[in-house]
């Protein structure tokens, strides 16, 4: 045969999906291919086509891996071109029937031991960093007595009901939920714990979420009802712990940590808040509350570290000004290491969603 | 701490008053409903100071039933028994310290 023949028939699509296998995902520990990723694939002639289907926009290492697997498709004879397209498809945490939320693929709470670390400014960048790389993403303010996320998403106005049920507010292209959108915001809330229960519950539940690839859950700070709340009737896919690289700080975090093992949520790791002060004016660094405290903890507990967040004024003006800081300074360097996170948890939460609850053959 | 041995893998009701639980060590567990409700955690059924019990297994009638079982969570499962009593959440480490096989009551 001719060699321009043999150069046109280029490889075979067994040929192809064989050197893909040596493509790993660094997270779930599989080849690409075995994970089910590679989609539509068509060779003709020599060009090569497929689409690489992740288990989350957010992918940290979706570069690094369609790199290599185009390069060791060109590797095979008679490859001319190599087409690769990038999709995502967010897979489920197993659910239980609750028929409301049952469009929500995952469901991530934020917890921290004390207040004032940043919980919620970490929340609401971890959800608006989620929509960025293209998910569709809820945020619940847990934080039933002192809710937040109006202010930080800019948006006070409560939200309107169709057959009894609330339509989330929409923000920073996501879906938020908070009892600061019900309640006036200098009236507060003075209720008993089963008060707090009842409220959760109706923003989890009686709330039109719609198809969701995740719902980030601000808790409150410590380890109290609404975290029992959510332990209780949610399948979680998983907490992040916010803290301070301050060991009292760690210390109380670590509370939280211990009630979500009790309760069986998988911790999908530690953000350290306030890491360093990045002075606005000659740009040097100052580790205030001490340096890697966070990580530390993190490996001496073997749970993932998740990144660093500096201490710094135009997070705290943003949140003010009801626009998360991914969103309006993209380039600054605390909007890119909360991408990072947030690409992290999306990476965890992937990791997760393979678990599986005990099968119930009960009626 | 959640390990093999406190992990269920299926969670089956055999007859109206008995479930199977199969762990993920491959132990099996099985329970009658007269002795879980009897054992039930809720603070009514155990005071909440002392741990002391207030209702005994030798309260509950045998023909006593399971309602409704459902998962709490990831870590604990909720029973409705047929005496309308429904308030104990029941963990996985507890239902797994609870069994009564021969090889367990060693």
């Amino acid at each position: 045969m001719a060699i321009w023949n043999r150069e046109k028939d280029g490889p075979t699509e067994d040929q192809v999906l064989n050197v893909l296998k040596r493509v790993q995902d660094p997270d779930l520990h599989k080849d690409i291919v075995t994970l089910g990723f590679i989609r539509n694939l068509k060779v003709t002639d020599g060009n090569v086509a497929f689409d690489m289907n992740l288990t989350t926009p957010a992918c940290p290492v979706k570069d690094q891996m369609r790199d290599e697997a185009v390069a060791l498709v060109k590797g095979l004879s008679g490859v001319q071109n190599v087409d690769v397209k990038m999709t995502a498809e967010v897979r489920q945490t197993p659910q239980m029937d609750r028929t409301a939320l049952k469009n929500v693929k995952n469901i991530v709470a934020v917890g921290s031991g004390k207040g004032g670390v940043g919980k919620s400014t970490v929340a609401v960048n971890i959800a608006a960093s989620l929509v960025l790389d293209g998910a569709v993403v809820g945020l619940l303010d847990g934080d039933i007595y002192g809710p937040t996320m109006p202010i930080m998403l800019g948006i006070t106005e409560a939200p309107k009901s169709i057959n009894n049920r609330m339509i989330p507010q929409e923000s920073a292209g996501l879906r938020f939920m908070s009892m600061g959108l019900l309640v006036k915001a200098d009236q507060p809330l003075i209720w008993r714990g089963p008060m707090a229960h009842r409220a959760l519950q109706q923003c989890l539940f009686d709330v039109e979420w719609g198809n969701l690839d995740y719902l980030i859950v601000d808790l409150p700070p410590g380890t109290g009802d609404i975290h029992l709340t959510l332990a209780q009737q949610v399948p979680l896919t998983g907490a992040v712990i916010v803290s301070t690289p301050q060991d009292v700080g760690l210390q109380i975090s670590m509370k939280t940590l211990r009630m979500f093992q009790q309760t069986r949520v998988p911790i999908l790791g530690i953000v350290e808040n306030m890491s360093y002060y990045i002075c606005p004016h000659c740009n040097s660094r100052d580790h205030i509350f001490g340096e890697g405290g966070a990580k530390r903890t993190a490996a001496a507990l073997d749970i993932p570290f998740l990144g660093e967040v500096p201490l710094d004024v135009a997070i705290r003006q943003q949140s003010d000004a009801g626009a998360p800081i991914v969103v309006a300074r993209p380039e600054s360097e605390s909007a890119k290491n909360l991408r990072e996170i947030s690409r992290r948890v999306a990476a965890q939460v992937s990791i997760r969603s393979y678990a599986t609850l005990p099968e119930l053959d009960v009626e | 701490m959640a390990t093999d041995a406190t992990t269920p893998t299926k969670i089956k009701k055999l007859t109206p008053g008995e479930i199977q639980i199969l762990w993920a060590d491959g132990h099996e567990t099985r329970h009658l409903a007269p002795l879980l409700r009897g054992l039930c955690p809720c603070a009514s059924c155990q005071d909440e100071m002392t741990g002391q019990r207030v209702i005994l297994p030798i309260h509950i009638p045998d023909s006593l039933e399971f309602r409704k079982i459902e998962l709490v969570g990831q870590y604990a499962l909720h029973f409705d028994f047929s005496d309308n009593h429904g308030t104990g959440i029941y963990s996985f480490e507890y239902l797994r310290e609870l069994c009564r096989c021969p090889q367990c009551a060693r």
